[in-house]
């Protein structure tokens, strides 16, 4: 069996039971691409009307976005009734098959799932290959309300009595997934509030450094917070009813007196163990029972093999070599007398734990033992430990022996304390979550404040005020490139690629062509730059490739669309996407014109140089 | 009949019938599944088959001759994952094991174009375009079912009123696909679209952007540089808020919800998620007035579930033709038989991973 469905024989399953138009949504772009070359040997041909209508449809969208007229896939769509629709595609390919699509032409769309979200076109079937999408390198689990935003496609109002999602395996499918998403409530979202560089700026440029507490008190991650922290209050006045019976007895804290107590009380079996595991007469004779060591048992002597320790026993072990050639294992504290004599023993790691030679050797002269052997004079060190003076004197210090209320609070002490530190803990975290916001605040604005970007009561400096206009990713690495004068003199195309190097952060490798020096020493000074801030700001990828491309798509005005896709392997829409967003970035830059007069009109130079050709189209 | 053919005829009939067989023949078969039965069967009476297929006839015309009592509705779904129906083969005839579960024709059933109506609105879009008069809305409903007829109706209306709309998108691509659709419906002229670094009509009275570029607009407002037509603005319609959870972006949705001008109505679009309550009472908790949620889980156009093997059999994914809300176990028998055999041949260590 295959892996998975054919895509033809999909299509063709689909069509046969009347479930198209569909949309298939698939792992990656590659694997539309491939879907779509896959019908390069099929025979299946549309009708010509059919035809005539995709070829109609097709001009009008031409009419608007010329750049769709050369597109190489026009023939195969024609031909099959089958377009791929994904990111790497051009946005008005996108907006072509789309129209397609709605206006019914199309039998089937090969999507990827990672773009669901801007699938924005209805058809009567789904196809659902996969339970997982790429998020960030990793694959996760599709969630229910990812499922069903994909299910939801599926079904167009007025033109369908039904909808149909269909499930075809692929490899590492999870089933259980996708019946779930179809069938469960959706999760909860939860707020991912996070305070940025520029968010400081422009709250504290609109409102005084004491009103920002209120204002974040209204996001909704301090609701959810707040939520939370509820739960906790709720709990906390449940521990306070609990508690009432442990209020102030003879002494006013007397939990805290006997926590005390209990932690002298702990210290102190300790101690005793310790001497009771190991009494010090017997360590200090263990250090002489080392193999071939002659000892006195309880019944006759022996020859010791080896020292161990084992788990079960409370003492070191040895094992004995017996008269009868028999190997013992005992406590080394059933060792009644340690003798003054010890034989060469060649020990090894396994049983009988010396050589076999040595075995006999060692049998024979257990045997030949004289009866009277002198033992070893060991000297025992005298038991010097005490408990320390303070812990005697507290312990005599302690009221509560003669104390009335002892016995009672002897009792509920174990309650009483488990309670009051629950009580504790929950009045800590109820703090933290009253606060985090504000404390996440002031963490940005004291590393504003050293950058200079705020004065010490936290007003916006010359340089704030300018800064505050930046408001992208990356805002601080930009405004201190800005500050560094890193930019001064540079041309639009230099200030494009450092832009789109900086915008860029999709790590798909891409050839690139070659990068002027200028650029590149400049890019050099941007990494260092970006470096030295990684600990206030995520450094971006600063993709020298990008940035090359971006530069020639500047500095060299004739350069068509075609060329410069040429130029590298990554995809149309890849390249668009780039531009698109270093124009945003531009644009962002442009707005300081007040400031930095220079800088802006190199922006508006590079805008309107990037705006030609296909980038023209939309706006 | 060989032993094949007699095999053949018993799998062919239902585990009642078998049963009925065993009984006297093999110790214990109530604890078999179909296929070992059958072959505890065949087993014990090896010696003698003519017995057992005069039996077997017996039984089959006893069966035919009286009507069959009906079927319990659904074997328990936990009793069936325990003997998955795994038979060779079944040749002509509905398969016995999707005795309770629906057939593919009928899964199939209703498909096609219905017939045209006049569109009438459903009484949740009713009840979320009342609501906006006097207050902010939420809308969580599942995808398709009609959010943007809302959002269209909504402004038609602000608009009437010399109010000016604000529409934002999270995808770039999503607003230039609203601004060709908006401008079919109200016209041209009155349809503008903002982008960082473009106006096209920025002057019309229904402005579409992408969230952040409204957020911006809002910071502006905010230091007193106004740019933008914000007293005049009387309703902004955030689509897919459910954003507001993005881990990079999320925090622009929740910037602008608390930056909106408090006399601007806010229409928040949202797929179908888990807490649209607590987005509501956050609303409620920091606007002017008590916001309204409207959800609900039914789609316009029902919506059905189905398997395709890469063989390329068809069999829908659940027992029953619409999809049980709640229940993830209710699997077609022969869409887990078929997912079954799949996995033994895909994995590699030939065990289903769980």
């Amino acid at each position: 069996m295959p892996p998975s469905i054919h895509p033809v024989d999909l299509i063709a399953s689909l069509r046969q039971k009347h479930l198209t138009p569909a949309i298939v949504f698939l792992t990656s772009r590659r694997a539309c691409d491939e879907a779509m070359e896959s019908f390069d040997h099929a025979d299946i041909v549309l009708p010509p009307v059919r035809q005539d209508a995709i070829a109609a449809a097709l001009e009008r969208v031409i009419a608007q976005y010329p750049s769709v007229a050369e597109h190489p896939l026009i023939p195969t769509v024609q031909r099959i009734g089958v377009a791929a629709h994904h990111a790497g595609h051009l946005p008005s390919w996108k907006i072509a098959i789309e129209e397609l699509m709605r206006q019914g032409c199309l039998d089937a769309v090969f999507a990827t799932t990672t773009l669901a979200a801007g699938v924005d076109f209805p058809a009567r079937t789904v196809v659902i290959t996969q339970s997982s999408i790429r998020k960030s390198r990793d694959f996760t689990d599709l969630t229910i309300g990812e499922v069903q935003q994909i299910a939801g496609r599926a079904g167009r109002r007025g033109k369908d009595q039904v909808g149909f999602a269909v499930v075809t395996p692929s490899p590492y499918i999870d089933l259980g997934v996708l019946t779930k998403g179809f069938t469960g409530h959706p999760e909860s979202i939860d707020s991912q509030f996070s305070i940025s560089y520029p968010m400081v700026l422009n709250l504290l440029k609109a409102h005084p450094h004491e009103q920002i507490q209120a204002i974040l008190a209204k996001s909704f991650a301090q609701f959810q917070l707040n939520q939370r922290a509820e739960l906790l209050e709720r709990k906390l006045d449940g521990l306070h009813v609990q508690m009432e019976p442990f209020g102030p007895r003879v002494c006013t804290d007397w939990i805290s007196q006997w926590q005390t107590f209990d932690q002298v009380r702990r210290q102190r079996p300790q101690r005793h163990q310790i001497r009771r595991h190991e009494s010090p007469e017997l360590s200090a004779r263990f250090h002489f029972m080392t193999p071939g060591r002659v000892v006195g048992l309880a019944r006759g002597r022996g020859i010791v093999l080896r020292q161990y320790r084992s788990k079960g026993q409370k003492n070191p072990m040895i094992s004995v070599l017996r008269l009868d050639g028999a190997v013992t294992e005992c406590p080394a504290s059933n060792v009644g007398d340690i003798f003054d004599r010890i034989f060469e023993c060649d020990e090894t790691p396994a049983f009988p734990w010396c050589s076999a030679a040595a075995f006999d050797e060692l049998s024979y002269q257990l045997t030949e033992l004289p009866t009277r052997l002198p033992t070893l004079p060991i000297m025992v060190p005298k038991d010097s430990e005490v408990l320390p003076d303070a812990i005697v004197q507290s312990l005599g210090d302690f009221p509560c022996p003669s104390c009335p209320s002892r016995p009672a609070c002897q009792k509920d002490f174990a309650t009483a304390l488990r309670l009051r530190q629950e009580q504790h803990r929950h009045t800590k975290s109820i703090q933290a979550l009253r606060a985090s916001l504000w404390h996440r605040f002031q963490e940005r604005v004291e590393v504003l404040q050293k950058f200079g970007y705020l004065t010490p009561s936290a007003h916006l400096t010359d340089e704030g005020e300018w800064a505050r206009l930046i408001r992208i990713d990356h805002s601080l690495l930009i405004t201190e490139m800005i500050r560094a004068e890193a930019f001064t003199g540079a041309d639009p195309s230099l200030l494009t690629g450092v832009m789109a190097s900086i915008t860029h952060d999709d790590d798909r490798p891409g050839s690139f062509p070659r990068i002027s020096p200028g650029l590149s020493s400049l890019l050099g000074q941007v990494r260092k730059l970006a470096e030295s801030l990684s600990p206030y700001e995520d450094p971006p990828l600063l993709r020298a490739d990008v940035a090359a491309l971006a530069e020639r798509w500047i500095a060299d005005p004739t350069l068509t669309w075609i060329g410069l896709c040429r130029l590298t392997t990554m995809a149309e829409g890849d390249i668009y996407r780039l531009l698109a967003r270093t124009l945003e970035f531009l644009s962002q830059i442009h707005t300081l014109r007040a400031t930095h007069p220079g800088l802006a009109e190199t922006a508006s130079r590079a805008i309107a140089l990037i705006r030609r050709g296909v980038l023209e189209e939309l706006p | 009949m060989t032993i094949d053919e007699l095999e053949q005829l018993l799998v062919q009939q239902p585990v009642a019938v078998l049963h009925r067989l065993a009984r006297g023949r093999v110790h214990r078969h109530f604890r078999a599944g179909k296929r070992r039965l059958i072959e505890m069967i065949l087993q014990h009476s090896s010696q003698n088959l003519a017995g057992l297929e005069s039996d077997v006839q017996a039984l089959i015309a006893e069966r035919q001759s009286q009507p069959q009592p009906p079927q319990p509705p659904a074997r328990p779904a936990g009793r069936a994952a325990a003997s998955p129906p795994r038979r060779p083969a079944h040749r002509g005839g509905e398969p016995e094991s999707a005795e309770a579960a629906v057939s593919l024709a009928v899964w199939l059933e209703g498909i096609g174009v219905p017939a045209p109506q006049p569109f009438v609105p459903d009484p949740w879009q009713e009840e979320a375009l009342a609501a906006l008069d006097e207050t902010d809305v939420v809308v969580s409903v599942p995808t398709g079912s009609g959010k943007t007829y809302v959002a269209v109706e909504a402004a038609k209306r602000a608009i009437a009123h010399n109010q000016t709309v604000i529409y934002t998108s999270p995808l770039k691509a999503l607003s230039n696909t609203k601004y060709t659709e908006f401008s079919k419906i109200f016209g041209p002229d009155k349809v503008g679209i903002l982008t960082g670094d473009r106006q096209e009509n920025g002057q019309a009275p229904l402005l579409i952007m992408t969230t952040e570029i409204l957020r911006n607009l809002l910071y502006d407002a905010a230091s007193g540089e106004i740019d933008i037509r914000l007293d005049t603005l009387g309703l902004v319609i955030l689509d897919e808020s459910q954003y507001i959870a993005d881990p990079e972006r999320g925090v622009v949705w929740e910037e602008t919800i608390i930056f909106c001008p408090s006399q601007a109505k806010l229409l928040l679009l949202s797929a179908s998620i888990g807490n649209p309550q607590d987005i509501a009472d956050w609303l409620t908790s920091i606007r002017p007035t008590t916001c309204r949620l409207v959800r609900h889980s039914k789609r316009t156009v029902p919506l059905r579930a189905g398997y395709l093997h890469p063989n390329g059999k068809l069999v829908p994914l659940f027992k029953t033709a619409a999809i049980p809300s709640g229940h993830a176990g209710h699997l077609h028998p022969e869409a887990k038989r078929l997912f079954f055999e799949y996995e033994e041949e895909t994995l590699p260590s030939g065990r289903p991973r769980r």
